[in-house]
């Protein structure tokens, strides 16, 4: 088992390895560069010598072999140098948001879970009966409505009806956790809702295909009550696929809410990445992609250990 | 001994795209204290289902128990409270099935499995429970139980786990089991070995057995009672001795025509039923056997028959020409000839899977 972890932890590192120089090499291949998007904001005209000295303050004069060299060699330090676009170091840009996202995607996942295993378990157990058809309508407008659309009513019920608008600036849950909760709870609904329903109709699918299994009619046959055979024979089953579908859609929260974090008006990672793109501030978006790539492979990792939790025929190699 | 189990006109039937299967079409037949009854038949003939209606486990809502009464113990189960009805199943009637790989739970360690039954009807504590459970795997043929409780069911093979199924059947001490094809999905040493298990138990612990097969060897080394069934019904019903020494339905003796037998030369040729089982959406006027009969006379398509005692009360057969069978069987291999074939395909008793199971 110990093994296997620390196997598995360390497979990540080629992974990420080539998640690196995909991501080095591809930013190049976008036309334009930070030092000329940087001066063409500025009336003046910028001339060729001043672009040239700031390339080279950035590196970037020297051969792509060697900047990509040097970023490596920083990673393997754990330094991943400073922003080209503000010259902040990067851990720095990113640890605030980063732990901003972070709680999001927490608080998007506990509430995704908590209603999509019920409501999908409930629909599965009244298949085809009204109950059945309420619960997919509300998932299916779950799917159907964008996060950042359900958040800007949110907005406006809360300001119109109740007269209060949830706080806009951020504050750490270690701070004030009142505070952080009362901004955090919005976008967490709208986003944990759209991503129930993606869960839900997983559980419900699995849950069905569970209850037609044979050990359920033997569970029935042993004379069981119907609420122990629904918790210790059929849900264990059912989680399987779900557990994958909620760590996919987890790691995507990682840096996928660009609009609904423009809508709260949260600085988190979704924002981040798109500026750092905009700006070919090359170090940052690097960083990100690594980062958000080590969330994928790490959650992922974390279902595979659960995945052997729940069903035993997994053994770990 | 008294009656324990009495099935009076039972019909269940299921609704599907292609009209009311009628599965079960008002059959009745009772099991002994203490007797092990076999249900023979083809595959789709009813059996299954048969059980599976007596433990109300027929699945919803396609399926329907339309009529007919289940008398357990005096008390008719078909009228019992979906409450009163979880306390016979496991408790009152264990239930063993045809597929041991998957009819135990793959994510719950084989202890679990055993033990909950105890817990919820014999209100057992945990450790109690699990000491019963050593005992029950010691009884059905483990060396080591103790540590086989802990195990998973992906562990065993398919005669252990059927072994697993049948102590699981057994926990609670229930005066009846139903064995759905018990040993069918083994191969064939092991079916030896399970249905020898059964028969030890059975009678060491003086439980009630209601074995489903399509398989007569099976019947005629452990059955006492034999119900043949065909189409929904009953078609003939004697001791296992009587039935195979004087069939009187022309299915049962197609049944036995198609088992090989040890002692007769290698070279003689098993002969099967021709034909098909008849399409149970849309069954025939008359015997439903007619089309594949050897002995049709000319009322068969309009009167059916009735199951009538040949020659006593022992003996029933659902045949107007029960006497004919009788009289034409010097052994059930030198009776008339089959029939011309009517269906293009053979079917073998047991083998053909149109209707499933």
């Amino acid at each position: 088992m110990t093994k296997y972890v620390v196997k598995r932890l360390l497979l990540m590192i080629p992974t990420l390895v080539g998640v690196a120089v995909l991501v080095f090499f591809l930013m190049r291949v976008v036309p334009g560069d930070v030092v000329e998007l940087r001066f063409a904001g500025e009336s003046s005209f910028a001339s060729k010598e001043n672009l040239d000295k700031e390339r080279a303050r950035l590196g970037l004069d020297k051969p792509l072999w060697k900047q990509f060299v040097d970023w490596m060699g920083g990673i393997a330090r754990l330094d991943f140098g400073v922003s080209m676009w503000t010259g902040a170091p990067i851990i720095e840009e990113i640890r605030l948001r980063f732990a901003l996202s972070l709680q999001l995607a927490i608080m998007s996942t506990l509430i995704a879970v908590l209603l999509a295993i019920p409501l999908g378990v409930l629909a599965a157990l009244k298949q085809d009966t009204w109950v059945d058809y309420a619960v997919r309508i509300f998932s299916i407008a779950g799917l159907a409505t964008p996060s950042f659309w359900l958040g800007i009513v949110f907005i406006l019920m809360l300001l119109i009806v109740f007269k209060w608008l949830p706080p806009m600036v951020y504050t750490p849950f270690w701070v004030n956790p009142v505070q952080n909760l009362a901004q955090l709870i919005w976008p967490a609904l709208a986003v944990g809702y759209r991503y129930s329903a993606v869960a839900m109709r997983m559980t419900r699918s699995a849950m069905l295909e569970v209850l037609r299994e044979d050990y359920i009619r033997t569970a029935r046959a042993k004379g069981l009550w119907e609420k122990l055979i629904l918790s210790r024979h059929a849900l264990k089953n059912a989680m399987l696929p779900v557990l994958t579908v909620i760590a996919l859609e987890f790691a995507f929260l990682m840096g996928g809410l660009v609009v609904t974090e423009q809508v709260f008006n949260l600085n988190g990672l979704g924002l981040l990445f798109v500026e750092s793109v905009a700006h070919r501030d090359y170090t940052l978006t690097q960083a990100l992609v690594l980062l958000v790539a080590a969330v994928f492979i790490f959650v992922n990792f974390l279902v595979e250990l659960a995945y052997a939790w729940i069903d035993p025929r997994i053994k770990f190699r | 001994m008294g009656v324990l189990l009495s099935v009076q006109s039972l019909v269940t039937q299921f609704s599907t795209s292609s009209g009311i299967v009628r599965a079960v079409d008002g059959v009745s037949w009772d099991v002994d204290e203490g007797e092990t009854v076999a249900l023979v038949g083809e595959s789709g003939c009813g059996k299954s289902v048969t059980a599976l209606s007596i433990m109300r486990l027929v699945a919803q809502p396609a399926g329907r128990i339309v009529s007919g009464h289940v008398v357990f113990k005096g008390r008719d189960l078909l009228t019992l409270s979906e409450e009163e009805m979880r306390r016979v199943r496991g408790r009152e009637i264990g239930m063993i099935f045809q597929e041991p790989m998957t009819s135990l739970n793959p994510v719950l360690t084989v202890g679990r499995q055993l033990t909950e039954g105890l817990e919820i009807h014999l209100a057992m504590r945990q450790t109690d429970a699990r000491a019963r459970a050593v005992e029950l795997l010691g009884m059905v043929g483990f060396s080591d139980p103790a540590r086989r409780l802990t195990q998973y069911p992906h562990q065993f093979s398919g005669g252990m786990r059927q072994r697993i199924v049948i102590a699981m059947a057994l926990a609670c001490n229930p005066p009846l089991v139903l064995a759905d094809e018990p040993t069918t999905a083994l191969d064939v040493t092991i079916q030896a070995q399970i249905l020898e298990l059964m028969k030890a138990l059975s009678r060491r612990l003086g439980v009630a057995m209601l074995i489903i097969t399509h398989n007569l060897g099976v019947v005629a080394r452990y059955a006492d009672r034999v119900n043949v069934m065909y189409a929904g019904r009953i078609v003939e019903r004697a001791s296992a001795r009587e039935l195979y020494r004087n069939p009187r339905h022309p299915y049962t003796l197609g049944l036995l025509r198609s088992v090989p037998r040890l002692d007769e030369p290698r070279r003689a040729r098993l002969q099967p039923i021709e034909g098909q089982p008849p399409d149970l959406t849309r069954l025939p006027t008359g015997c439903s056997f007619r089309p594949r009969c050897a002995f049709r006379v000319e009322y068969c398509a309009t009167e059916e028959p009735p199951l009538r005692e040949v020659p006593d009360a022992t003996h029933v057969s659902a045949c107007w020409e029960a006497e004919r069978v009788g009289s034409s069987n010097g052994g059930p291999r030198n009776g008339p000839p089959s029939p011309p074939a009517l269906g293009s395909t053979s079917a073998q008793p047991g083998r053909s899977s149109r209707h499933g199971e």
